[in-house]
């Protein structure tokens, strides 16, 4: 089973993201901000990552460019999800392997982007 | 004594209209009457527009110097002496004020006058019907020649049974000039006040007064300029400094533009025009200019207007703006959680199975209709506060007008379908824009949309001009039309003509940004209720291509 991190700090978020994931074949962990976020990633190696943008203390984007910068997670895909538009973060493309999903979104649109990686 | 003097009479006439004002001259012209005429006291009395008073205009009593008719005061016509000269026009004598019949008589008896000699004053030149101050139009305003009684010149002797028709003989030889001199005061004053007042409001108006000439020269500018720019009116009078070169670099080709509408004619007027300009501090200063052409023989060769500063207002708007923006912003997160919310209670309940209540089904797709509506309103909302605070900027590219055009059609075609209604349009082919494709789509969109929305069982026409000042794309319904009021506000934000219509309100403002944006003009028209709409942009030629072959 492929393993899911999903970085939210909104707890309602979260309700949607289990509800829409519920039965899907994946493990799913969820992390409430950035911090928390960046501390799972260091003691394992999740297969895919679903970044929310605007948290306190550490964003999405700048998460995301950390990220890049670990060896072990220079290759693993991320999808950032956010109520901004997405032409916002056009320029993180540039490091491969990204997505964006706009809020408000379906589960089916959920999981065509996961789907796109694993 | 009467003694008759060619030398003299000439020598009054000279002085009569030495001077713009009589009363400047008065003295001396007395002096010289009175080498012909004795007289110890002579006024100059004139009627008041109303007829019922007359005005002391000169006197000059060598009797007593607290007379009674004092120089400036008005006084009642009824039972004077004046009274009789106006009504019969002809001089009148009284050989003895002690037996007079005119009240004034008494006041005069008393301050030593015994005789008098009243002659009327007539005015024979042109007036004007409608006096207007500056460029009389000979047409509009018809010139009358006609004879006017104006008042009458007064003498008065000590002597009993002074005057005679010798005096009158004379007197008839300088009343003419003399009235027509009065006459020509009277016009000076009111002349000379009108400056005044003019000139009062120009110097103390808060916004910038200006006239210049076509190259750029001003012969007006008042001191508001320096209070609203730092710069003193010198700098524009004798240093040529031009508004043009004190603007923002961002909106010195737009204000050129502008004005070369203006002075080549292709504009009437230029109203609620805003622009920036670098204050001598260098700060930025927002005006609103307000400017006609100066025409001189059917030929434009200047402009006059007036500038007001704008720049407290703008950051009102700004910050009323940024207001807005933050707070539709806010609204994002939730409404996109309610979506994701109805979408799981779609799910959770099978909504859209058989098996579902139809209760559930009405309560769900209340709630999407009314989410998918607050989200349309947010996204409008967004968007035109990005158009208006400048940021956006345009993403010009060439593309075949009427694939646009199809692709709208395509696209709305159902709803016009669904309500009876047919889109045409006559696009040729071959034109090509250079604009902003997807800012153009959605002008269309919207435009397309809203006939469709205001139209049931008619036609809606898509169509094409160009003309002298750029090229027009009109769409015109045979919907409900729209009344005056209607046209006037059509543009604002979040007008509707009334609140029920589903909408924003805000889909025209957008156009209209969207518009000007390409440095164009939209406006509305219609036959009023009933009789159908016709919403027309018009984009300078620069958006549009060579016509492919």
């Amino acid at each position: 089973m492929k393993d899911l991190l999903i970085v939210e700090d909104d707890p309602e978020m979260q309700e949607f993201y289990r509800d829409m994931l519920k039965g899907e074949q994946f493990s799913v962990t969820y992390a409430s901000d950035g911090e928390e976020g960046l501390k799972e990633m260091k003691g394992k190696k999740y297969d895919l990552v679903i970044l929310d943008i605007l948290m306190e203390n550490i964003t999405g984007d700048r998460l995301f460019a950390l990220l890049r910068k670990d060896k072990h997670y220079k290759e693993v895909p991320v999808i950032m999800a956010s109520s901004l538009d997405k032409q916002t973060y056009q320029c993180f493309q540039a490091l491969g392997k990204v997505s964006f999903l706009e809020k408000p979104f379906t589960k089916e649109m959920l999981i065509t982007e996961i789907n796109k990686y694993l | 004594m009467f003694t008759y003097n060619k030398d003299t009479f000439l020598n009054i006439n000279k002085i009569i209209f030495s001077s713009l004002d009589i009363r400047e001259v008065y003295q001396t012209m007395s002096n010289e009457l009175s080498k012909i005429i004795d007289f110890d006291r002579l006024t100059i009395t004139l009627i008041t527009e109303d007829n019922n008073l007359y005005e002391a205009f000169v006197v000059q009593s060598k009797t007593r110097e607290d007379t009674y008719i004092k120089e400036g005061d008005l006084y009642p016509m009824k039972d004077s002496l004046m009274e009789k000269v106006v009504q019969s026009r002809k001089p009148v004598i009284v050989d003895d004020t002690a037996k007079s019949q005119f009240a004034t008589d008494v006041f005069l008896f008393k301050e030593g006058i015994r005789s008098r000699l009243g002659f009327p004053l007539v005015y024979k030149g042109c007036i004007m019907k409608h006096q207007k101050l500056f460029h009389i139009d000979e047409k509009k305003y018809p010139i009358e020649f006609k004879e006017r009684i104006i008042g009458s010149i007064n003498f008065g002797s000590r002597q009993k049974q002074h005057y005679s028709k010798k005096h009158v003989d004379f007197v008839s030889k300088i009343a003419p000039q003399l009235a027509m001199a009065i006459e020509n005061t009277r016009l000076f004053n009111r002349i000379k006040d009108a400056e005044e007042k003019y000139r009062n409001v120009v110097e103390s108006s808060p916004d910038i007064i200006f006239e210049c000439t076509s190259d750029g020269k001003f012969f007006l500018i008042n001191p508001s300029v320096e209070k609203i720019l730092g710069y003193s009116v010198h700098y524009f009078y004798d240093a040529g400094g031009s508004i043009l070169s004190l603007c923002h670099t961002d909106d010195q080709g737009q204000v050129l533009r502008e004005i070369l509408q203006l002075l080549h004619g292709e504009k009437d007027s230029l109203m609620d025009f805003e622009f920036r300009v670098v204050h001598k501090k260098g700060n930025i200063v927002w005006l609103s200019l307000e400017a006609i052409p100066i025409k001189q023989d059917n030929k434009i060769i200047g402009i006059e207007g007036f500038c007001r500063d704008i720049t407290d207002r703008k950051k009102l708007d700004e910050l009323k703006n940024s207001l807005i923006r933050d707070v539709t912003h806010e609204l994002k997160t939730p409404v996109a959680k309610m979506e994701m919310a109805i979408d799981m209670y779609r799910r959770s309940f099978a909504i859209e199975s058989e098996s579902a209540g139809e209760k559930e089904l009405h309560l769900y797709n209340l709630l999407q209709n009314n989410v998918s509506r607050l989200k349309n309103i947010i996204r409008n909302v967004l968007d035109i506060s990005r158009l208006e605070s400048g940021v956006e900027r345009l993403n010009i590219s060439d593309f075949t007008f009427v694939e646009l055009v199809d692709q709208v059609i395509h696209e709305l075609n159902p709803i016009a379908i669904q309500k009876g209604n047919t889109i045409t349009h006559q696009i040729p082919a071959t034109i090509i824009l250079k604009a902003d494709r997807e800012k153009m789509y959605y002008l269309l969109v919207n435009l397309v949309g809203n006939a469709i929305k205001f139209t049931s069982h008619g036609r809606i026409e898509i169509s094409f001009m160009i003309t002298p000042y750029g090229f027009e794309v009109s769409v015109k319904d045979t919907g409900k039309g729209l009344n005056e009021e209607a046209i006037k506000h059509a543009f604002d934000k979040f007008y509707k003509e009334t609140p029920s219509i589903p909408g924003s309100g805000i889909g025209l403002a957008i156009s209209k940004n969207i518009v000007e944006l390409h440095n164009g003009c939209i406006w509305a028209e219609s036959g009023g209720k009933g009789k159908g709409a016709k919403f027309t942009f018009r984009l300078p030629t620069c958006h549009l291509m060579k016509q492919s072959t």
